[in-house]
């Protein structure tokens, strides 16, 4: 061993800043998906009334915002509504180690949404994915009026986004699909749009009606309800997630094990969702 | 509302015992009062109503006009989110063993190791355009161009063209995420600049955990030139298959990657062989010396009381360079007229073991190999001397931005009779690293 001295210089230096990182937290941070915000905002709410110690926050930005602020360490939790992207995960394993824990809490179908002076009633997968690539341009190819489809979606920071994209459309979205900024605003989009589409969380459809998806031409076409989410029969069904960088321990478990108890999965079927098993 | 016009109206009480009413005239007064009141209140209620639609147009045509502009800002602000941009700062002192400091030297410095600004615009899903330059003091160097585009109907494709990383685990492994201060010896051997010039195709599964990289290249990337000698492109190949095991909190990723490339003697004939002897006749200028090597890899990652990551790979094969080097061929070995040129088995690996701490604290051991010539040793080997690096490294995340970084490298060299003992190059080293 050379330059003995010098050495000794990074261990005593390590000590001291581990002692500053161990602080015992009662404050939980919560971010991410809008389509999750008003859920998690009932959790937090009932859970905080039963745990006043127990402070949660929480932000939504979309699933996308809320696994870089995972990654980033500015919050503990990130609520997501697509499973996280190897190249999230690749970013966690490069500052953490660790792929993260996906820990699914509730179940949702996305919904296809339209307006309800809309004469078409029911849409195949392969129809969705063509209206949202500009294949099919126009409502009278698939039954309707002789009337320009105008299509609404979610920003690319949506989990609801990346999950329509990888399961419906499968393949780019077309330029012409317009961007907005949560679930609530593509409903109400759709709802001022006798020719508009739109896709979202079941929660959120208030106003507008929902089409009915079918797998393929020869499958019966399925409407979104409870029953159908909940069996899986409907064909867009998904399961919202928390992810975590480490297994949660202390106030984080506590309230993690509170949301998967029976308590917080009512909760689940108030806000619209389903319990996640 | 209408301001009524005052109208007399007659006192039928006090009229009653004096004369005669005359109904047929209080009748005509009556309609026309009432005509009158409505005439007078339909009136004002028009002119309410049109100085109330001037107000609403006018509202509307300055709600339209901020609709407008609204509309160009977004616009405008969606091409500017298009464009991302990111870098960061490494500022470090070291203190050096003596042997590495030469008379009159110091034996510390300060001095920026990296100051990188990276800019990506994605005009459309599945299209990117990095460039990446680095600013050191005193030097301005390009360290990525290049452009990524999805490829049509082949999911999780990609298709990069410019200068980039190569394909390989520590190659690809940022400097600003790095837990050591800087790659393994062999990595930067083999890999000098860690870029190169050519095309990738890149598949990265999302229901298979596959991932798979072929590169065609120049071959002669060093970091200050990258022009090809000859014809014939270098193609290096990388598979990594990844296992996770999520109930053990256990993630496992192993793969495997090559190197197919050589170097063409573009005049000199003198080429000192794999035993080291100098062989003038083997070989005639337009040959192609190997450079053609294997690697396998492993990380594992687990969540035990926080991250733990061990990380591993071995390379082998032969290279071909310079004899003044005993690293990398060098894009002139091509060139060289009086050096012979040299071919070279080589072997190495480096192994990290990496353990976090709370969320802010990271522990880092790592030992690396590196013998530039497996077939030579003692005095035979010269100058081509193996080195066993064993380093230890203390990260601390202030924040998401800064990260202070204390790192000690302790290698230990080959001896002979020109190298007799190890030599004093222990260097310690202190970096804060700020990115954005």
């Amino acid at each position: 061993m050379k330059n003995t001295k010098s050495i000794f210089i990074v261990p005593a230096v390590a000590i001291i800043l581990i002692a500053s990182s161990f602080v015992e937290q009662s404050k939980i941070t919560v971010k991410g998906s809008d389509t999750m915000v008003i859920l998690a905002q009932k959790w937090a709410e009932l859970y905080m009334k039963q745990n006043p110690a127990t402070s949660v926050q929480i932000t939504g930005g979309g699933s996308g915002v809320g696994i870089t602020a995972l990654i980033n360490g500015t919050t503990d939790i990130a609520n997501s509504s697509r499973p996280m992207k190897q190249t999230e995960i690749e970013k966690l394993k490069a500052r953490y180690n660790t792929l993260g824990v996906q820990i699914p809490c509730a179940k949702d179908g996305i919904t296809i949404f339209l307006n309800e002076a809309n004469k078409v009633q029911e849409l195949t997968l392969k129809q969705l994915s063509d209206i949202y690539q500009g294949k099919i341009k126009n409502w009278k190819e698939i039954g309707g009026n002789d009337a320009e489809i105008r299509m609404y979606g979610r920003e690319n920071s949506s989990g609801t986004y990346t999950y329509f994209h990888d399961e419906v459309v499968k393949a780019d979205y077309a330029t012409s699909v317009q961007s907005l900024p949560g679930t609530a605003a593509v409903v109400n989009a759709v709802k001022k749009d006798v020719n508009g589409i739109g896709y979202g969380g079941a929660a959120y459809a208030v106003g507008i009606k929902h089409a009915r998806v079918k797998k393929d031409a020869n499958s019966p076409a399925v409407l979104p309800t409870a029953e159908t989410i909940r069996k899986g029969e409907y064909p867009i069904t998904r399961y919202l997630y928390m992810y975590m960088r480490t297994r949660p321990t202390g106030e984080t478990k506590k309230y993690i094990d509170w949301i998967l108890s029976q308590e917080g999965q009512m909760v689940v079927t108030d806000v619209g969702y389903f319990p996640y098993k | 509302m209408c301001n009524l016009p005052v109208i007399l109206i007659p006192d039928f009480c006090t009229m009653k015992n004096q004369v005669k009413p005359d109904y047929t005239e209080m009748k005509r007064l009556l309609g026309l009062t009432i005509f009158t009141i409505f005439s007078v209140c339909g009136y004002s209620q028009n002119q309410a109503v049109d100085s109330l639609k001037e107000v609403f147009d006018r509202l509307e045509g300055k709600i339209n006009a901020l609709d407008e502009r609204v509309l160009v800002n977004e616009a405008d602000l969606g091409k500017l989110n298009k464009i991302k941009v990111s870098g960061y700062v490494q500022a470090q002192w070291e203190n050096y063993g003596k042997d590495l400091v030469k008379t009159n030297d110091p034996a510390n410095n300060f001095y920026i190791r990296r100051a990188r600004v990276k800019f990506m615009y994605e005009p459309l899903d599945g299209i990117k355009f990095v460039i990446q330059p680095d600013f050191s003091t005193g030097s301005l160097s390009l360290k990525d161009a290049y452009a990524v585009v999805n490829i049509p109907k082949l999911k999780n494709f990609t298709l990069w063209a410019g200068q980039f990383n190569r394909p390989d685990y520590e190659v690809e492994y940022s400097s600003n995420q790095r837990e050591v201060l800087e790659r393994s010896r062999i990595i930067r051997a083999i890999y000098p600049g860690e870029r190169e010039i050519g095309v990738k195709l890149e598949y990265i599964g999302s229901k298979i955990p596959l991932k798979f990289q072929l590169m065609a290249m120049n071959g002669n990337f060093t970091g200050t030139q990258a022009k090809d000698y000859d014809s014939k492109k270098d193609l290096m190949g990388r598979l990594v298959y990844s296992i996770k095991l999520p109930d053990a909190g256990l993630g496992i990723d192993l793969g495997a990657n090559g190197y197919f490339g050589g170097n063409r003697i573009k005049y000199n004939t003198f080429v000192s062989n794999l035993e080291g002897k100098l062989d003038s006749t083997s070989f005639t200028a337009g040959d192609y010396l190997d450079k053609n090597w294997a690697g396998g890899e492993i990380q594992i990652f687990a969540d035990i009381l926080g991250g733990m990551a061990f990380k591993g790979e071995y390379v082998a094969g032969v290279n071909s360079a310079s004899s003044s080097t005993n690293q990398d061929s060098k894009a002139k070995l091509a060139d060289m007229r009086r050096d012979p040129i040299k071919l070279r088995n080589f072997s190495g690996y480096y192994i990290y073991l990496i353990k976090n701490i709370g969320p802010k604290n990271q522990f880092v051991a790592k030992y690396d190999y590196y013998d530039p010539n497996t077939k030579l040793s003692g005095d035979a080997a010269k100058n081509e001397l193996f080195y066993k690096t064993f380093t230890l490294a203390w990260q601390y995340y202030l924040n998401d931005n800064i990260r202070l970084s204390f790192n000690y490298e302790l290698p230990k060299n080959e001896t002979n009779s020109t190298n007799t003992k190890d030599l004093k190059d222990n260097t310690l080293g202190v970096r804060i690293q700020a990115k954005f």
